[in-house]
């Protein structure tokens, strides 16, 4: 960890605090933590369990001269943020962080042995609870194909250490079908479904939708907020009834508003409650947009996302 | 003491559901790993071997729920309302909840279903509330975001049960609580047993003598708030999965330009729209404002007004928050105070 602690150090000369992972001692897995000092430096911890993308919380500190760390796909929102104007470039630093192996996806392997077993990841060997089990198996999706572990954006640069991948790092953003575990055999089942069985499919998993909020309130880009569409009452977009219908308006337009914007962080999905896979929508959305415009949310500092320069004038794909 | 052998469970649903609405511990599909309680259907089993990731409260407080429709009406320069309260409901019985579950129930009676006419006796709440039997599963085990112990009673509470199934080899063990519940373990598929029921677990456990004065007390120490939420999102994770958060909002939905609906749904201090005002005045702007409002109310405003703790230690808020924030360091960061 003394990587991390002494990038930390350095950072801390020039920023307010830093955002990082401390160790939470009831479950042994890293839990997120605002440094401001070497002294609470030295508790700092950088693992496998490290799956909170903390840019999130820039938006909200902008009174404040923050340091961030970020793993690669953490820096891609934190570009994402900074093209859009959320976050200030000089008002961030950021310890970028090259992960080695991916991130566990801690809530699925909780949901299966119980919240709090133990975590013992030692890089070379994975086990839960005492028991060895397959890495792979317990992967955060978006770790399974990705391309982003090198961080596109840093003011300190750390390797994680653990197992090596089999290629080196890229920062081009990988695959966008980030769909956590236990959902990859669903993204294959949802590809081959008809558009009416992809509806009725929504439908079903958006009834369970309580609007609570927390994809919102967990997704980096989704820095509105406070003044979301989908709450005010004049104009009354949404309706306030947690059925089918209303929620599926609710989420559609969550979705349709990160067009372009979404990094592929997967945040939105795990904090679900009630374990919507929203990742099969953003995931597909991504895809789409790279296709029509070539270009991958937060991967480039110079880059305007396309539905933000959008010229309807000049419209190139066939409409008007 | 009475015995439900294991073959026995599906009869058992099917007489229950015959008369009732029943609903149970179900895994939702397509969810990862998602349970929550939902209507029974025949041919499935309950899951009891894990925590719904949502609390039961939504049979006494739906998501949303109508309060009554209304139709505006104009004849001969005559403005006219009529306002439609809203039905009945039946017969519910709760199968699979747990402890925690079951005493957030009557924690909630506690402002519910005060007398008709009262501060805040809720004629929706009350007909649910009578017409719910609650058949609870003791816990013989637990995981690390219970904190049931912390409470008098802890595991073993049977305040809002109307039946208390203990888990033995082959079946349950079936204590009747209420007559209704007696009752209910009289029927066919129980036996006489004279079998001990198990012992309970012990949950960890957090210290929460005091907190009801200590809370009011410390309510000008921002710094302490803002240190001890700072990673909150402010999303409402907690206050929905919650089995006694019930904060709601009332509104109203049309449905034509003449006839509409008057909604009451939850809400939650921990937005920020909960408080703010027409003027755009708020008096909780900040998530350490709002996370304070959460814990004095659950643990000082009930307590002194209701007499009840506002939480009864289920760890659903713990083991689901995306932030990793946990109540109990919360809490043991007043107590330290």
């Amino acid at each position: 960890m003394t990587d991390i602690i002494e990038a930390m150090d350095r950072i801390l000369k020039d920023t307010d605090f830093v955002l990082g992972w401390t160790l939470d001692e009831d479950t042994g897995v890293a839990e997120p933590a605002r440094f401001h000092s070497s002294e609470q430096a030295a508790q700092a911890v950088l693992d496998s369990t490290c799956v909170h993308n903390l840019a999130v919380h820039l938006p909200r500190l902008k009174e404040s001269t923050v340091g961030i760390v970020a793993k690669g796909c953490d820096a891609r929102s934190i570009v994402q943020l900074i093209v859009e104007g959320a976050v200030e470039r000089e008002r961030v630093k950021v310890i970028g962080v090259t992960c080695a192996a991916g991130m566990l996806d801690v809530k699925a392997i909780w949901r299966r042995h119980g919240y709090g077993a133990r975590i013992d990841d030692t890089g070379d060997s994975l086990s839960v609870g005492g028991d060895r089990v397959d890495r792979n198996e317990y992967l955060m999706g978006k770790c399974r194909d990705c391309g982003a572990a090198a961080p596109v954006i840093h003011d300190e640069l750390i390797e994680m250490s653990g197992p090596g991948r089999d290629s080196a790092p890229t920062s081009s953003g990988g695959s966008n079908d980030t769909t956590p575990d236990g959902t990859l055999a669903l993204k294959q089942r949802f590809d081959a479904m008809p558009a009416a069985g992809r509806r009725a499919f929504w439908r079903e998993q958006f009834s369970r939708c309580i609007r609570c909020y927390a994809c919102r309130e967990a997704c980096p880009m989704c820095f509105c907020r406070d003044v979301c569409t989908m709450q005010t009452t004049d104009p009354h977009w949404a309706g306030g009834d947690t059925n089918a219908r209303e929620s599926e308006m609710v989420q559609l337009v969550r979705v349709n508003h990160l067009a372009g914007r979404c990094t592929g962080c997967g945040e939105c999905e795990r904090a679900c409650p009630v374990g919507i896979p929203l990742m099969l929508l953003l995931g597909e959305q991504n895809n789409i947009i790279e296709e029509m415009f070539d270009y991958r949310a937060g991967t480039d500092l110079e880059a305007k996302s396309p539905l933000l320069t959008f010229d309807i004038k000049n419209d190139s794909w066939g409409g008007g | 003491m009475r015995f439900l052998a294991e073959e026995k469970l599906e009869a058992l649903l099917h007489l229950l559901a015959k008369s009732s609405s029943l609903w149970t511990p179900t895994a939702i599909e397509d969810a990862a790993g998602t349970v929550t309680f939902e209507p029974w259907k025949p041919g499935t089993a309950p899951v009891l071997d894990r925590f719904t990731t949502l609390s039961a409260k939504e049979l006494l407080l739906p998501a949303t729920e109508k309060l009554f429709s209304f139709t505006y009406s104009l004849s001969e320069g005559e403005e006219s309302v009529e306002i439609e309260p809203e039905g009945q409901t039946g017969e519910t019985i709760l199968f699979g909840a747990r402890a925690c579950d079951a005493k957030a129930i009557k924690v909630l009676d506690a402002l519910f279903m005060q007398p008709a006419g009262e501060a805040y006796g809720d004629d929706q709440y009350r007909r649910r509330r009578l017409d719910l039997t609650v058949i609870t599963i003791a816990c013989t085990t637990c995981d690390a975001a219970c904190f049931c112990s912390s409470f008098e009673n802890g595991p073993a509470e049977k305040s809002g049960s109307d039946v208390f199934l203990y888990p033995v080899e082959g079946g349950w063990i079936a204590e009747g609580i209420t007559d209704r519940g007696g009752d209910l373990i009289g029927g066919d598929s129980f036996t006489d047993s004279g079998i001990d029921p198990p012992e309970l677990v012990v949950t960890r456990s957090v210290d929460i003598a005091g907190l009801q004065e200590k809370l009011p007390e410390i309510f000008a120490n921002i710094d302490f708030w803002q240190e001890a939420t700072a990673k909150c999102l402010s999303c409402g994770y907690c206050t929905y999965t919650c089995p006694t958060c019930y904060c709601f909002n009332i509104f109203d939905e049309m449905r034509s330009d003449r006839e509409g609906e008057r909604l009451r749904g939850w809400d939650a201090c921990i937005f920020n729209l909960y408080t703010r005002e027409t003027s755009g005045h708020n008096p909780r702007p900040t998530i350490a404002k709002r996370y304070r409002n959460r814990i004095g109310h659950k643990f000082s405003y009930y307590p002194a007004n209701q007499g009840e703790t506002l939480c009864t230690g289920c760890g659903r808020c713990i083991r689901g928050c995306p932030a990793g924030l946990d109540i109990r360091d919360v809490l043991t960061g007043v107590k330290e105070l």
